[in-house]
């Protein structure tokens, strides 16, 4: 029987590691799009990555895109 | 909003069928927009008013996991957005071969994630206890040499830099274990170490779809050779770690 803190344990690290790709990863855009973030509002913080995440889409907005 | 690029190459219409079955981003219609060879998969996000919370994010990364299940992809970050689908063609255009070229490296790959976690007092004492001997012999001469009132806290910060200096090598043995193993599955491997106290290894591959299975068996191999180590292995995932590029 698998123990239910081993599983709740290997939830977190999948949700973390899914957060980590999809926000921090993958083909950067940089020109005339949006990546808008100041417009956003933020209602759920629950996850301390998705908070460095945001910063990380903050910098990224300042420093290479333009906002709408 | 872009999700995603493609290589759809003649497989149009499956693509077709696959956006019907899913639901873009706030319940939005997902299309395709194609140049040449290359194709986007977007839908429309309302004043591009786009909420940045968990469940969107989850829901970007399984429509971008749905996808990958039948095509060549290239993941976008999440809250990649432009005006018009004109503009995503026109973008399309600009990047074309750099595009194409991405798409062809991870062609039949699949990506996968491994941290190494450890309890770090414990493996500390192991290492510790592991070159006791060795460290002895040198804090007595270094004791010997530095006849002062310093010469105790002197030595305990040597012995505390050595003991530093073994645990990186015991991380770099580790690291070179993995490298050495996956080279025979042709992977592409990222390493990083020495992330937290107790992450010690942060590591992606990059490797052929039929190399998966071999990969499991390989990393259970090294977790049965490190029990003080606790190994949790991830994917597989599309390729968000092998696709370092800007586009403009």
């Amino acid at each position: 029987m698998i123990d239910n803190n081993v599983v709740d344990k290997s939830k977190d690290i999948t949700i973390l590691e899914l957060l980590d790709r999809v926000l921090n990863k993958g083909v950067i855009l940089t020109g005339d799009i949006v990546i808008s973030v100041a417009d956003i509002d933020l209602i759920y913080l629950g996850v301390k990555l998705m908070l460095s995440s945001v910063e990380t889409m903050e910098q990224i907005r300042s420093g290479k895109s333009i906002s709408k | 909003m872009i999700y995603s690029l493609l290589s759809v190459k003649r497989n149009q219409e499956e693509l077709n069928d696959l956006l019907n079955q899913l639901k873009g981003i706030s319940g939005g219609s997902l299309s395709s927009v194609s140049y040449a060879t290359i194709t986007a998969v977007v839908s429309e996000i309302n004043g591009n008013h786009l909420i940045a919370d968990q469940s969107n994010a989850v829901e970007y990364a399984r429509i971008i996991e749905a996808l990958a299940q039948q095509f060549t992809l290239l993941p976008m970050r999440f809250g990649s957005m432009m005006e018009t689908n004109d503009a995503i063609t026109k973008m399309m255009e600009r990047n074309c071969l750099e595009i194409q070229q991405n798409l062809q490296k991870v062609d039949n790959k699949v990506e996968y994630g491994l941290k190494i976690f450890c309890d770090s007092g414990k493996l500390r004492e192991k290492i510790k206890a592991s070159y006791e001997l060795n460290t002895q012999s040198s804090i007595k001469t270094t004791s010997q040499i530095i006849n002062s009132i310093y010469r105790d806290y002197v030595d305990k910060k040597l012995a505390e830099h050595r003991l530093e200096d073994l645990l990186l090598t015991f991380v770099d043995s580790v690291i070179a274990g993995i490298t050495g193993s996956l080279n025979r599955l042709k992977a592409i491997c990222k390493f990083r170490k020495m992330i937290t106290e107790t992450t010690i290894i942060d590591a992606v591959f990059l490797l052929d779809k039929k190399n998966e299975r071999s990969l499991v068996h390989l990393i259970d191999d090294f977790k049965n050779q490190f029990n003080e180590l606790d190994f949790v292995l991830t994917g597989p995932w599309p390729p968000y770690n092998f696709v370092e590029t800007t586009i403009k």
